[in-house]
């Protein structure tokens, strides 16, 4: 509350200070995408009222309807419900006035002066540039005040840096992997990827991973060793990980013996590869091939591997063409699955054991699962609209009377997924 | 985010990884089919190009996303630049070679380095890595070189049956 106050001033401020944003805010500010996204909303129910809600919501099922040519269309709309549903767990979880609950209000207030003309949620949908700019430019605003503010408590910068380090690593993963995706989406595989990291953080919902970074008692509490204790955590991560790559490393424990484990491994692995080279070289000049032979070998090919596989995927004669769609649909409906909120209770292991059983089944349930999900979401996305549109008028009244208003959204949010769950 | 993707796309990667490996070799084995000779030597050569063309199929199939794959692929590029210049003046290849090797061997006997830097030698490119990093690009390398190892099985035993 005392820090949030002097943060509404500066937010109230105006657009003044946006001349001198760099790059580096431009990163934090893709991290807020989702304050921003509310604030679209925000700014869209402001100016339209009710008016724009159903236009929204049938254009989302058209798209919903259009196939895969305007899949990304879908994800980017029904995406949108998830901060919403996020922002709601944490305050369902604290239901109180917590340092992130302020920060949501008050980047909520901070966005109604400056936009004059948002469009309306379903233009959002579609990545408009100007929209976004606006809004985005506003996000960095109020969260590089939110900076300069936590800059006076070490503890929190140091805790900042880390999560920016992850996060550009997450980013960087996500761009190569389906580059056509628009932040919105990016931004979700951030936080489904840290929860896979035991950080279960929803990736605006910091509040865990501030308190897991947090010195204990008697633990020094300067930045170097909050750092270094935030590098020691992951690279203990990164040991389990391998560990379970190895096989015959889960017997061993220390760190030393892992390492030579591993090194073993890797150098066996690259004999192998070495002796499986020597061999095909003495088997190759025995075969001619020509290219229709080509063909069928490969055929054969997939036939034996998916067999050999020793994963033990029930793979049914998925050829390389099918697995590919169902990875990238797979991934929305892993998104859906993290923001629902399953994984709040869940741990690391159980999270990854959702996953796998997710990922076994064919392409075909996945999808009737994707599209479930999102018309469920959809209406709660309109509720939200609905909700904040009351709220906004009671903005115009008096800007006090938003941070009441803050638990109340949460609790109807949780309502919402009460009746999806 | 490492553990995803290997969970996730383990058979489409090892289609890939053999998809690639299948033509490089095809690749070989035409311009190598006229002088199908079998000495040791050029046994020996074979087994060291297809050795190649794995690493490389690994590397371009997983991209430049990974520092691993970056690293090899650097490698095999300055590799074939490095070849091409040789071919233009083939007097001084064999003097070049030694010295490559002499390096090669100072480097390897070192002996008692620390188990971190001995896996910055296996790993490639992680010789530029902190301990973090390369961690994760051991992980994702030792699941490629898997993958790797299981797709040629496959291949060599579909050709030595």
């Amino acid at each position: 509350m005392n820090r949030a106050l002097p943060e509404m001033l500066h937010c109230l401020n105006g657009p003044a200070t946006s001349t001198d944003m760099t790059v580096l805010e431009r990163q934090r500010a893709r991290m807020k995408w989702q304050p921003q996204e509310q604030q679209g909303y925000f700014g869209g129910s402001d100016q339209f009222a009710g008016l724009f809600l159903e236009p929204g919501q049938v254009g989302s099922f058209q798209g919903l309807l259009g196939g895969e040519s305007v899949l990304g269309e879908v994800l980017t709309r029904s995406v949108k419900p998830d901060p919403g549903l996020e922002n709601g767990w944490p305050e369902l979880l604290n239901m109180g006035f917590t340092e992130f609950d302020m920060n949501c209000a008050i980047s909520r207030t901070s966005s109604c002066p400056p936009t004059v003309a948002p469009p309306p949620p379903e233009a959002k949908g579609k990545v408009s540039p100007p929209a976004e700019k606006v809004s985005s430019a506003v996000g960095r605003e109020s969260f590089k005040k939110r900076k300069a503010d936590k800059l006076q408590n070490t503890k929190v910068v140091a805790e900042d840096d880390s999560k920016d380090k992850r996060s550009k690593v997450c980013a960087e993963e996500g761009e190569s992997k389906i580059t056509e995706q628009t932040s919105n989406k990016d931004n979700n595989r951030e936080t489904s990827a840290d929860t896979s990291k035991e950080n279960s953080k929803a990736s605006e919902a910091q509040k865990p991973d501030y308190i897991h970074v947090r010195a204990r008692r008697g633990q020094a509490t300067d930045s170097h060793s909050l750092a270094e204790r935030v590098r020691r955590e992951k690279i203990s991560e990164r040991m389990k990980y391998l560990q379970d790559l190895v096989p015959g490393c889960n017997k061993i424990t220390g760190k030393a013996g892992m390492l030579d484990e591993i090194i073993n491994y890797v150098q066996s692995l690259q004999r192998q590869v070495e002796f499986l080279s020597m061999k095909l070289a003495a088997v190759n000049p025995r075969l001619d091939f020509n290219i229709e032979d080509l063909f069928a070998k490969e055929l054969l090919l997939y036939q034996q591997m998916f067999p050999a596989c020793s994963t033990g995927f029930p793979t049914i004669g998925m050829s390389s063409e099918m697995t590919n769609p169902a990875y990238l649909q797979f991934n929305p409906a892993q998104q859906v699955v993290a923001c629902c909120g399953l994984d709040m209770g869940m741990n690391n292991t159980a999270d990854m054991g959702l996953r796998r059983t997710i990922s076994t089944p064919a392409s075909i349930p996945e999808t009737y699962l994707d599209s479930s999900c999102f018309t469920q979401l959809q209406p709660s996305s309109t509720w939200d609209a609905d909700v904040q549109n009351l709220f906004n008028l009671e903005f115009h009244q008096g800007r006090s009377i938003s941070f009441p208003s803050q638990p109340f959204t949460g609790s109807i949010e949780a309502s919402n997924l009460k009746m999806e769950l | 985010m490492a553990t995803k993707g290997v969970t996730l796309n383990t058979n489409a990667r090892k289609i890939r990884f053999a998809r690639r490996f299948i033509s490089i070799l095809l690749k070989m084995r035409k311009t190598r089919s006229p002088c199908s000779s079998s000495s040791i030597e050029d046994v020996r050569k074979r087994s060291q190009r297809i050795k190649i063309a794995a690493y490389s199929s690994m590397a371009h199939a997983v991209g430049p996303r990974r520092a691993w794959s970056r690293a090899v692929l650097f490698k095999l590029r300055s590799r074939a630049r490095h070849q091409s210049m040789m071919k233009r003046r083939s007097f001084g290849l064999q003097k070049k070679r030694v010295v490559v090797v002499k390096n090669n061997n100072d480097i390897i006997p070192s002996g008692q380095l620390s188990q971190a830097d001995r896996l910055r030698q296996l790993v490639p490119g992680g010789k530029a890595m902190d301990m973090c990093s390369l961690l994760e690009e051991t992980a994702d390398y030792i699941s490629c070189l898997a993958t790797q190892v299981k797709v040629m099985q496959t291949i060599a035993d579909h050709f030595s049956k």
